[in-house]
C-alpha cells in the first residue's frame, strides 16, 4: 500500500506492506540507527519519535504512520546535536546497540520529563529503554543533563 | 618501559561515541545488503531429543521467492566447535535439543523465508531426553551422543564415564575429609543457579560471500575473535588456509556470547552451496532461546575452620549443566575456568575441587562473563558466611582472618606477591558503613540487612598479538587493530596508550579494526586480557614507528608476554531490605571495592565495574531462562528479564589505588571483575535481614517468600514442643 508521511522534516512517500513495522520501513530506507531488538516492546532498541511522542517501532504498524510525523535518531542528531553531545560527555554508552534509542528517548524527555526531573523519575522514564553493558549510571547522567539543558 | 598516559588523553572521548549516539554506526545486521543477497531462516526442532525421520522440503522450495531449502544432506559432513567439534551445521538423523537447526530456507527477503520455512514438514520420533546434569553423569536415561570421545578435541575419555563433555579435578580429596573431621566448625552444603544468557542486545548476525566460486569467502557478522574463528570455519569446512577472511564489524554486547562458530560456519557453507552470498539474522527470541547460554549448576561445597577462624580445608563438588554440545565452550579443557578460582583469595592448607560439565539434551552452554565464576564464587562465599555463623564469627572478619597477605600461596601453591583482598574488603565495609551520602541509607519496608564477598582473579599475561601503524592523507594517525569493538571500550583504551606513547593528542589518533587478511594474529577479545595485551603491543609499535622515523607503515606482531601475572580482588557491600510479608526483596545498594593498579582510561574502568555489578545483580535476583523439561520457557526479553534503569540498585565504587599489575602498562583486568561476588553479597545480606538462607538463585519474591513461610513454621513447630 502507498503511504504518506514526515520522515525527519522531509516529505516521504513509499510503498509498504500493510504488516510491515515502522521499524522495518525505517531500515530498509538505509535508517540502520533504529535498531531490531526483542521485537516485542520491551528492550527499546527500535525507539523513535511519532508525533513527538516515543514509541516501540517495532510495535507500531507502518500504515499508522500515515500523515504523522516521524524522527528517527538520525534525524534528531542533525535536529539536536545536544543530545549527541550529552551522551558523548557522559560517556552513557559502551556497546552503543541500546544508545540510539537512549538518544531518541532523551530528546522527547525534554518535553515530557522537564527539567526538574528527579534521578528516579529519569530512570522510570528509561524502564523501557535497556541497557547491558553500562549499568545505566552514566545514561541516567547524560538523559539528566539534557532534561537540565 | 613504562607508559605513563597523560592525564587528558586518559580523559578524552570515545573516539566511536559521537557515531554510536547519532546512529551512524553500522553493526553486522545494519551492512548494505550484497548484490544477489538470500535471506536465511532455520527451521529449529521443537523436541528436545528425537530422531529425525523425514524432512519434506517439497512446498517450502516452491514457495515465492524461495531459492533453495537445505538440510544435512546437502552440506558437507562437517562438525563444528571452538575446542570439542561436536556441533553438526544442521541436524543429521538426530536433535539433542529444542531449537537445534533441521533445515535451512534461503529465499530473496526475510518474510518470503519466514512463510517458506513454516512449510517445511519435519516428521520426528521423539526419544527421552537425558535432562538434569546429575542424572546425565549416571547415564539416565540414555547417552545425548553414541561416542562423545571421538570427537576432535575431545577431552573426556570413555572411561570417563556416560555424557561427559570435561572433568577437571585439582587438589586433595581425602586430606580435606580428614581436616574437616578435626575442625572446630564445618559446614557442608548444596547451593544451585539457573541457566542464563549472556543478555547482549544486539541478536547475532552473519552475512557470508563467496568469491572464486565458493573457494573463498568472506564474511561479517558478531563475532569478539575473528583470528580464531577463521581458523575454526577453516578446520569445520576443511578449507584452505587463506580461504576464510573476516572482516571487521562491531559488536552489540557480548559478554562471552559473540565467540560463536556454528552459525557462522553454517553461513559460509550456505554461502558456498548457493554460490550467493547469504546472511542470517537471528530474531532475538531465537538467539536467547537457542544460542549458547550460561551454565546452570549444582555445587556442593564443604568448609570449615578452627577455633580461631582459620580455615582448615575446602571442597567445591560442581556438576555443571553443558547442554547438547560442547562447541561454544573455548578453552582447552573445555571446562569453566572460573570454577579453578573459587578458592584463590583465601589461604587453605587444603584444599579439592572437582568441575564436571554434562551433556543433557538441552540449549548448548557456552561461557558468560568469568565463566563458572559466579556460580562457584555464589557458593562459596555463601558457605563462608554460613561458616562465620555456626562458628560465631562476624562474616567480614572471618574473611579478614583468611585472605592472603602479599607472599601468600593460593589453594594451588601459587605465591602471589602482592594480595590485597584485606584492604579491599576494608574499603568496601568503609563505603558502606559511610551512610552520610545518602544512597546507602538503608530505608524503605522490610526488615534490612548487609552482606558481603569477595572474589580474587588473576590478570592474564598478554597473549600472542599484532598491530600496523601509518599515516592517513589528512595527517592523522591510522592504527589498524584485530580486534572488535565489543563495547568495553578496547579501542579506545588502544587510542589512549599509543597517544600517550607517542607523545600527540588521542583525536589524531584513528583506530580502526581490519580484516583478518590484513594482520598476521590474534587471540581475540576475552579473558579479561585486552588491556594487557594492546598496551604490551601498543608499546612495541611505538618504539618501532620511533625506529622507522614516523613514516611509512609499521607492523609489530608480539609474542606472548613472560612474568608474573598478578591477582586483583573485587569486594562487594549489599544492602537489601525484604518485605516479610510478600518476600519481595529490594536491594538498595551495592558498594563495590576494586583493586587496582594504574587506569588506562577511568571512564571505561568504569563503566565496567558498573555494567557487571548491574549483570551480578541480575543473576542474584531476576535472571533465570526457566529451561525445565529440554524446553527454555523465558525465551523473550519480556520473560527472560534483565534488570532496567528503574531496578537497578545504588552503585557506590571504591577504588584501592596504588596496586601493582602486569604489563607495559601496569593494569589490572577489571571486566570480569564486579558481576562475580554479586550475588553472594545479595544472599548475606538477606540472611542478615531475615535469617533465612538462600541457597538458589535467582532470589525472587515467590523462593523468598516461601523460604520465609518454612521457617516461621519451623520456629513455631519448634515453639509447640513440649
Ligand atoms: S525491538 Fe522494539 S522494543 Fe525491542
Ligand atoms: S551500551 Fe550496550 S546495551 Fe547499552
Amino acid at each position: 500500500m502507498r503511504l504518506r508521511f514526515t520522515l525527519n522534516g522531509e516529505p516521504q512517500e513509499l510503498d509498504a506492506s500493510p504488516t510491515a513495522s515502522l521499524t522495518e520501513v525505517l531500515r530498509s530506507l538505509g535508517l540502520t540507527g533504529t535498531k531490531e531488538g526483542c521485537r516485542i516492546g520491551v528492550c527499546g532498541l527500535c525507539t523513535v519519535l511519532v508525533d513527538d511522542l516515543p514509541v516501540s517501532s517495532c510495535l507500531f504498524l507502518a500504515p499508522c504512520a500515515e500523515g504523522r510525523q516521524v524522527w528517527t535518531v538520525e534525524g534528531l542528531a542533525r535536529r539536536d546535536p545536544a543530545v549527541v553531545a550529552a551522551f558523548v560527555e557522559h560517556e552513557g554508552m559502551q556497546c552503543g546497540i541500546c544508545t540510539p534509542g537512549q538518544v531518541v528517548m532523551a530528546s522527547a524527555a525534554r518535553s515530557e520529563l522537564g527539567a526538574g526531573a528527579a534521578e528516579a523519575e529519569i530512570r522510570e522514564y528509561l524502564i523501557g529503554n535497556l541497557c547491558r553493558c553500562t549499568g545505566y549510571q552514566s545514561i541516567v547522567m547524560a538523559l539528566g543533563s539534557v532534561v537540565a539543558g | 618501559m613504562t607508559v605513563e598516559p597523560a592525564l587528558d588523553a586518559r580523559l578524552a572521548p570515545r573516539p566511536d561515541a559521537a557515531a554510536k549516539a547519532s546512529g551512524a554506526t553500522l553493526y553486522a545486521a545494519d551492512l548494505p545488503a550484497p548484490e544477489g543477497l538470500l535471506e536465511v531462516v532455520l527451521v529449529r526442532s521443537p523436541h528436545p531429543r528425537a530422531r529425525v525421520v523425514r524432512v519434506s522440503t517439497a512446498e517450502a522450495v516452491a514457495a515465492p521467492g524461495v531459492a533453495a531449502v537445505v538440510t544435512a544432506g546437502d552440506l558437507p559432513d562437517a562438525l563444528a566447535g571452538r575446542r570439542v567439534r561436536d556441533m553438526p551445521l544442521l541436524a543429521r538423523d538426530v536433535v539433542r535439543f529444542s531449537g537445534e537447526p533441521v533445515a535451512a530456507v534461503l529465499a530473496g527477503t526475510r518474510r518470503e523465508a519466514e512463510s517458506a520455512a513454516a512449510l517445511v514438514e519435519v516428521d520426528y520420533d521423539e526419544l527421552p531426553p537425558v535432562l538434569g546434569a546429575e542424572r546425565a553423569l549416571e547415564g539416565r536415561p540414555g547417552t545425548v551422543h553414541d561416542a562423545p570421545w571421538e570427537y576432535p578435541g575431545a577431552v573426556a575419555g570413555e572411561d570417563a564415564g556416560p555424557n561427559v563433555q570435561s572433568v577437571v579435578a585439582e587438589g586433595d580429596r581425602a586430606g580435606v575429609a580428614e581436616a574437616l573431621g578435626r575442625a572446630a566448625h564445618a559446614v557442608s552444603a548444596v547451593y544451585r543457579t539457573p541457566s542464563g544468557q549472556h543478555g547482549y542486545l544486539e541478536p547475532h548476525a552473519w552475512v557470508a560471500v563467496p568469491l572464486a566460486g565458493g573457494r573463498r569467502l568472506r564474511l561479517w557478522g558478531t563475532t569478539k575473535s575473528p583470528y580464531r574463528l577463521r581458523d575454526q570455519i577453516v578446520a569445520c569446512l576443511g578449507l584452505d588456509a587463506g580461504a576464510v577472511e573476516i572482516e571487521p564489524v562491531p559488536l552489540g554486547g557480548d559478554f562471552g556470547g559473540k565467540g560463536d562458530v556454528v552459525d557462522a560456519s553454517l553461513c559460509a557453507a550456505l554461502a558456498r552451496h548457493t554460490g550467493r552470498p547469504v546472511r542470517l539474522l537471528l530474531r532475538s527470541a531465537e538467539d536467547l532461546a537457542a544460542t549458547d547460554a550460561r551454565h546452570p549448576s549444582v555445587i556442593a561445597v564443604r568448609l570449615g575452620c578452627d577455633g580461631s577462624g582459620r580455615f582448615v580445608g575446602l571442597e567445591v563438588d560442581a556438576v555443571f549443566d553443558g547442554g547438547a554440545y560442547a562447541a561454544a565452550k573455548p578453552i582447552p579443557s573445555v571446562n569453566l575456568h572460573g570454577a579453578l578460582e573459587c578458592a584463590l583469595g583465601y589461604r587453605f592448607p587444603v584444599f579439592s575441587l572437582r568441575s564436571r560439565v554434562a551433556y543433557t539434551n538441552t540449549l548448548p552452554k557456552g561461557h558468560m562473563r568469568a565463566p563458572g565464576a559466579p556460580q562457584v564464587v555464589f557458593a562459596v562465599e555463601s558457605a563462608v558466611d554460613e561458616l562465620a555463623a555456626a562458628g560465631g564469627f562476624e562474616p567480614a572478619d572471618l574473611r579478614r582472618r583468611n585472605l592472603l597477605h602479599d607472599g601468600d600461596a593460593d589453594a594451588y601453591g601459587h605465591r602471589w606477591p602482592e594480595a590485597r583482598g584485606i584492604q579491599t574488603l576494608d574499603a568496601a565495609l568503609a563505603a558502606a558503613a559511610d551512610a552520610g551520602d545518602g544512597s546507602l541509607a538503608a530505608v524503605g519496608t522490610g526488615v534490612v540487612g548487609t552482606g558481603v564477598a569477595v572474589y580474587a582473579r588473576p590478570t592474564p599475561l598478554p597473549q600472542s598479538t599484532s598491530l600496523q601503524l601509518g599515516r592517513l592523507p589528512d595527517g592523522r594517525l591510522e592504527v589498524a587493530v584485530p580486534i572488535p569493538e565489543t563495547g568495553t571500550g578496547n579501542h579506545a583504551v588502544v587510542q589512549v596508550q599509543l597517544a600517550s606513547a607517542l607523545g600527540v593528542a588521542p583525536d589524531t589518533v584513528v583506530v580502526r579494526q581490519v580484516s583478518t587478511g590484513s594482520l598476521p594474529r590474534d587471540p581475540g577479545v576475552g579473558g579479561s586480557r585486552v588491556t594487557v595485551g594492546m598496551s604490551a603491543a601498543v608499546a612495541r609499535l611505538a618504539e618501532a614507528w620511533r625506529e622507522g622515523g614516523g613514516q611509512g607503515t609499521v607492523s609489530v606482531e608480539v609474542p606472548a608476554g613472560s612474568g608474573a601475572p598478578a591477582l586483583a580482588y573485587c569486594a562487594q557491600v549489599a544492602r537489601v531490605a525484604v518485605d516479610p510479608e510478600t518476600g519481595e526483596l529490594r536491594v538498595l545498594a551495592v558498594v563495590t571495592a576494586v583493586d587496582v593498579a594504574d587506569i588506562v582510561r577511568p571512564r571505561s574502568h568504569q563503566l565496567q565495574i558498573d555494567g557487571g555489578t548491574v549483570m551480578g545483580f541480575g543473576f542474584a535476583s531476576m535472571e533465570d531462562l526457566l529451561e525445565d523439561e529440554g524446553q527454555v520457557w523465558a525465551s523473550n526479553l519480556g520473560e527472560f528479564r534483565i534488570p532496567s534503569a528503574a531496578d537497578v540498585p545504588a552503585l557506590r565504587t571504591v577504588l584501592v589505588t596504588g596496586g601493582r599489575g602486569v604489563g607495559e602498562a601496569n593494569v589490572k583486568s577489571v571486566g570480569e571483575l564486579a558481576n562475580v561476588p554479586t550475588a553472594a553479597a545479595i544472599a548475606n545480606a538477606v540472611f542478615d535481614a531475615t535469617g533465612v538462607r538462600i541457597r538458589t538463585l535467582p532470589v525472587t519474591a515467590e523462593h523468598l517468600w516461601s523460604a520465609l513461610q518454612e521457617r516461621a513454621a519451623a520456629a513455631a513447630g519448634a515453639g509447640s514442643l513440649p
